[in-house]
C-alpha cells in the first residue's frame, strides 16, 4: 500500500506539472479578463435573451477545468460539438477531466490543484464542502439569476443540496431524472414463441424463468448486473428499499434490511441461484459480461438502466427484442421501481479557483432557460432543422444515444437543467412505451439519506461502513446458500450490535432537521 | 596520505555526479512525503492543512482497534502474505535450478521467456482473464471441471478460493521474473565444483544439492529478508479487483479497507494512522528476521 501511494503521487505529480502547465496558459487568459473586466453582475450577461447579448459586448473568455465521470455507452470526445455551443454563448472554454473511478475525486481535492468545476453528488458535497474543498454558493445566488429562479422553481431540489447549516456546496441537475430508471426488460419474442405469460408476481418470476431454463438447459434466464447493488431495484416491488430511507407517508426514516419483505427478496433470490435461474458469477459481472448474455441467447429477462433496452434491441439480430416489463409484485399491494424522475449529480466550484466569475457564470448559464435550449437541442443545421415551424434532430442521429456518443450532449457535465423532449423524440414506440410505463410505478420516496452535520457524519461514519460491509457480505451469502436462511435472525441482531439502530436515530434526526428547516 | 573533506569530494565528484539524481528521487519521493504521517495523530482538515489541524493524539490508532472488523482485516492481511511468502518464494527457486538442468538452449530460451511474460500484464488484465477462466457460467476451467463429471465451482464467489486464486495467480505472474536473480547467481558457481562432485560419484539431484543449492544460498537468504519486508504489501489492485461481497470474508486486506475508509470516505488521518501502523509492523518482521539469519549464518541486510 505504501508503494502504491508513492506510485499514485509520483502519478499525480506528473498530472500536477501537466496540469500547472495548462492553468499558467489559462491564468494568461483569465488574467486579461481580471485587467479590463466589469463588475460581475454586468458580465453574467448570457442570461438575457439573444436579442439582448448581441448588443452587449461578449463576455471576456475564460478556461475552466471540469471533472466528469466517463461512461463506456459514450466515450468521451474532446471535440464534442456540444463543447463549442457552450463556447460560443459564454465565451469558457471547458477543459474536461475524466474520473477513473469513485477515488478520482478526492484525489483531486487533496492534491491541491482542484479542477475549477467538479461534477459531485450530495453526499461528496456533504463530506468534502465543510472541509472547505467547495464554494458556499448560496452566497453566490445574487451573481446567478437564472440558478436562484432554477431553484426557486424547484422546492424539492434546493432541498436536497442544502446542508444543515443552510451551505450549498452544489448545485444539482433537473430534467433528465427520468434516464435514471433501472426497470425490468424481457424478450419479447422468445416469450410469446413459447406462449409464455409476462409474469406478474415474483413468484410467476420464477416459475417463469424456471419454464425458460427447462426450454434452454443452458441459459440463465434472468440477468443482473450490479451486484449486491441491484437490490436497490428488486426491494421496491417489495414496498421497500434496503438501506436508510423514509418510509412513505409516516415521515420516519426506516431501515429496509429490517424489514421482513427484504428477507422474502432474498430467500426468493437464493431458490434462484439454487435452481441456475441467474448465472452464478453475478457478483462479478460486468457490462461486457452482461451484454453478452443478453445478445447470444442466454438470458432472456433483464433488470436494467432504461436506455439499455434500445442500446440491446439495435445489438439484437433475426427477430430478437426486448421490451419493457412491469415490476413484479414481490410483497405488498403495489409493485413499484425505485423511484427515478430525480437527478443525483450536480455542480460544485472550486474553493480554490482563480476563474470564480466564469464559474458562476458557466453555472448560471446551463441552469437558464436559454442554456437548457441550446444544450437540449444543440443548434439549427448542426443538430436539428426547422420542419413546419417544429425542431426535427438532423436524420443522421438515429437514437438517443447518437445525442450523446456523436454531440456530447446530455452528458456529464454539459448539461444542468435538461429537456429531454429532444432526445425522446429519436426514441420508438417501443421505448416511448418504456418511459411512459416506467413512471407508473415510481416508489413515493426517494432512496437517499437526509444529510448530516459533520459532527453527526464523524460519529457514525465507521459504523456505517461496518454495517454496509456487513450487510453486503451476508445478503451475498444468503443469496449464495452458504449461509442459510434460518441465521437470518442472527444477521439481523449482528447489525443492530453494530450500530444499525444508532445509524437510524442519527437519520432520523437529520429528516427532522430537514423537514424543520423547509418549513 | 589522508585527503581533505573537500579534497575528496573533488576526487569523487564525478561519483557523486552520478549519485546525484538517486539521491534526489530518495529524498523527494521517500524522505519528504515521510512528514505526511504526521496527519495520522490529527484531525486532518485539507484545506487548513498541518499546521491548521488539531492534535489528536492516538485517536485514529485507537479507533482502529477498536473497530471489531480490524481483527479479520489485519488476519487476513498477513495470511495472505504469508502464504504468498511460503508458496511464492520457493517457486522461482525452483524453476532456475529446474532451468539450469536444462541442456537444450532453445528449450530453455524459450519456457524463459514464456515464464516472463504474465509479469508484464497489466493487474487489470489478469484480474480480468481470471474472471473469465474462473467464471461457473463462462469460464472454460468450468466447463473442462463439468465434462469430467464434477460439479462446477463458483471460484470466485466462495472465500475459501480467495487466497488459492489469489497466490497462485502471484506465482504465475512472478515466477520467471524472479528466477532471473537465481540463474544468475548460478552462473557464478564455479563449474570445478561440479567436476570435482562428478568425479566423487556425485549424480544430478546430489550435485544439485551439495553444489547449486549451497551456492544459492546467499543470494536466498538476501531475497528472503527482503521479501519478509514486504510481506504485507499485497497488491491492492489485484485484490481489490478479484473480491466481491462474498468473498469479503478473505479478501477485505487493510489496503482495501484503507481504500475504503480513507481514500473514498475521505478520512485521510484514519487512512494514515492504518498505514503508518503496517509500516511499524513491517520494520518489525524485517528487523526480526535479519536478527535471525545474522544468528545463524553471515548473511544480514545490515
Amino acid at each position: 500500500m505504501r508503494k502504491n501511494n508513492h506510485r499514485k503521487k509520483i502519478f499525480s505529480l506528473t498530472l500536477l506539472s501537466a496540469i500547472l502547465m495548462t492553468t499558467s496558459l489559462a491564468a494568461c487568459s483569465s488574467n486579461n479578463n481580471e485587467k479590463n473586466a466589469q463588475s460581475p453582475s454586468s458580465s453574467a450577461s448570457p442570461s438575457g435573451t439573444a436579442s439582448a447579448s448581441a448588443t452587449v459586448a461578449p463576455p471576456e473568455p475564460a478556461t475552466l477545468r471540469l471533472l466528469t465521470d466517463q461512461s463506456q455507452a459514450w466515450p468521451v470526445k474532446p471535440d464534442w460539438a456540444v463543447w463549442r455551443w457552450i463556447k460560443d454563448a459564454t465565451n469558457i472554454e471547458i477543459k474536461q477531466e475524466l474520473q477513473t473511478g469513485p477515488e478520482s475525486l478526492p484525489l483531486a481535492i487533496s492534491s491541491g490543484d482542484m479542477p475549477d468545476l467538479m461534477s459531485v453528488f450530495p453526499g461528496d458535497a456533504q463530506k468534502y464542502g465543510p472541509q472547505g474543498a467547495f464554494l458556499d454558493l448560496s452566497k453566490y445566488l445574487d451573481k446567478m439569476p437564472n440558478v436562484k429562479k432554477y431553484l426557486e422553481e424547484r422546492p424539492t431540489v434546493a432541498q436536497r443540496m442544502t446542508s444543515p447549516g443552510g451551505e450549498m456546496y452544489h448545485i444539482i441537475n433537473d430534467g433528465g431524472g427520468a434516464g435514471n430508471n433501472v426497470v425490468y426488460f424481457y424478450r419479447d419474442d422468445i416469450f410469446a414463441k413459447h406462449s409464455l405469460q409476462v409474469p406478474t408476481t415474483w413468484d410467476e418470476l420464477y416459475e417463469t424463468a424456471k419454464k425458460l431454463k427447462a426450454l434452454y438447459p443452458d441459459s440463465y434466464p434472468f440477468v443482473f448486473r450490479h451486484g449486491i447493488g441491484t437490490m436497490r431495484s428488486f426491494a421496491p416491488a417489495f414496498g421497500i428499499y434496503p438501506w436508510f430511507y423514509e418510509e412513505p407517508g409516516t415521515g420516519k426514516m426506516k431501515f429496509g434490511v429490517a424489514d421482513p419483505n427484504f428477507k422474502k427478496l432474498v430467500e426468493y433470490l437464493n431458490k434462484f441461484y439454487k435452481e441456475g435461474l441467474f448465472p452464478p458469477d453475478w457478483l462479478s459481472m460486468d457490462y461486457k459480461a452482461w451484454t453478452q448474455f443478453m445478445t447470444t441467447n442466454k438470458s432472456f429477462i433483464s433488470i436494467q438502466f432504461i436506455g439499455q433496452i434500445e442500446i440491446m434491441n439495435s445489438q439484437l439480430k433475426d427477430g430478437a427484442h426486448l421490451k419493457f416489463m412491469a415490476p413484479p409484485l414481490g410483497a405488498g399491494d403495489k409493485p413499484y421501481l425505485a423511484k427515478a424522475n430525480f437527478e443525483e449529480y450536480g455542480f460544485a466550484v472550486s474553493s480554490t479557483t482563480k476563474n470564480l466569475d466564469a464559474a458562476l457564470r458557466y453555472l448560471d448559464f446551463i441552469y437558464s432557460d436559454e442554456g437548457s435550449d441550446l444544450l437540449s437541442w444543440g443548434k439549427e443545421g448542426e443538430s436539428y432543422e426547422m420542419v413546419d415551424g417544429k425542431r426535427k434532430l438532423l436524420p443522421q442521429y438515429k437514437e438517443p444515444n447518437d445525442l450523446r456518443k456523436e454531440l456530447g450532449m446530455f452528458t456529464t457535465g454539459a448539461v444542468g437543467l435538461a429537456n429531454m423532449e429532444s432526445s425522446l423524440s429519436l426514441s420508438n414506440e417501443n421505448e416511448r412505451y418504456a418511459y411512459a410505463e416506467a413512471e407508473k410505478y415510481q416508489f413515493p420516496t426517494m432512496n437517499i439519506t437526509p444529510p448530516l452535520t459533520n459532527e453527526e457524519k464523524s460519529a457514525v461514519a465507521l459504523i456505517e461502513e461496518q454495517v454496509l460491509k456487513h450487510y453486503e457480505a451476508s445478503v451475498a451469502k444468503f443469496i449464495n446458500g452458504e449461509t442459510p436462511m434460518s441465521q437470518w435472525d442472527a444477521f439481523l441482531a449482528e447489525l443492530d450490535k453494530m450500530g444499525a439502530q444508532k445509524l437510524l436515530e442519527t437519520y432520523q434526526v437529520a429528516l427532522d432537521r430537514l423537514k424543520a428547516n423547509s418549513k | 596520505m589522508k585527503l581533505s573533506i573537500l579534497g575528496q569530494i573533488k576526487r569523487d565528484r564525478i561519483f557523486l555526479l552520478l549519485l546525484a539524481p538517486t539521491m534526489i528521487f530518495y529524498i523527494m519521493f521517500r524522505y519528504v512525503p515521510m512528514f505526511g504521517i504526521t496527519i495520522s495523530f490529527m484531525d486532518y482538515n485539507l484545506f487548513k492543512g498541518i499546521a491548521g489541524s488539531p492534535w489528536v493524539g492516538l485517536k485514529y490508532y485507537r479507533m482502529f482497534f477498536e473497530n471489531p472488523d480490524a481483527r479479520i482485516i489485519i488476519k487476513n492481511t498477513v495470511l495472505l502474505g504469508f502464504y504468498k511468502l511460503l508458496f511464492g518464494f520457493p517457486a522461482p527457486i525452483v524453476l532456475a535450478l529446474m532451468l539450469n538442468e536444462v541442456r537444450s538452449m532453445l528449450f530453455k530460451r524459450f519456457v524463459q521467456t514464456v515464464s516472463y511474460m504474465p509479469y508484464f500484464l497489466s493487474i487489470v488484465v489478469v484480474a480480468s482473464m481470471i474472471d473469465m477462466f474462473l467464471s461457473p457460467s463462462t469460464g472454460w476451467l468450468n466447463h473442462a471441471l463439468q465434462s469430467m463429471g464434477f460439479p462446477a465451482v463458483n471460484f470466485l464467489q466462495e472465500p475459501g478460493w480467495f487466497r488459492t486464486i489469489f497466490v497462485s495467480s502471484e506465482i504465475w505472474q512472478q515466477v520467471g521474473w524472479g528466477s532471473i536473480i537465481y540463474l544468475a547467481a548460478v552462473t557464478t558457481i564455479d563449474p570445478q565444483l561440479y567436476e570435482a562432485a562428478r568425479m566423487d560419484g556425485a549424480g544430478r539431484l546430489k550435485q544439485i544439492w551439495h553444489v547449486t543449492l549451497p551456492g544459492l544460498a546467499t543470494t536466498v537468504a538476501i531475497m528472503f529478508l527482503m521479501q519478509v519486508g514486504q510481506i504485507l504489501e499485497i497488491s491492492f489492485e489485484k485484490v481489490f479487483l478479484l473480491s466481491n461481497a462474498a468473498t469479503y470474508d478473505t479478501s477485505d486486506i487493510i489496503s482495501t479497507y484503507v481504500y475504503r475508509i480513507g481514500l473514498l470516505q475521505g478520512n485521510f488521518s484514519y487512512g494514515a494512522a492504518i498505514d503508518l501502523f503496517m509500516g511499524v509492523i513491517g520494520f518489525a518482521l524485517v528487523y526480526v528476521s535479519n536478527r535471525i539469519s545474522r544468528r545463524f549464518s553471515e548473511t544480514s541486510l545490515w
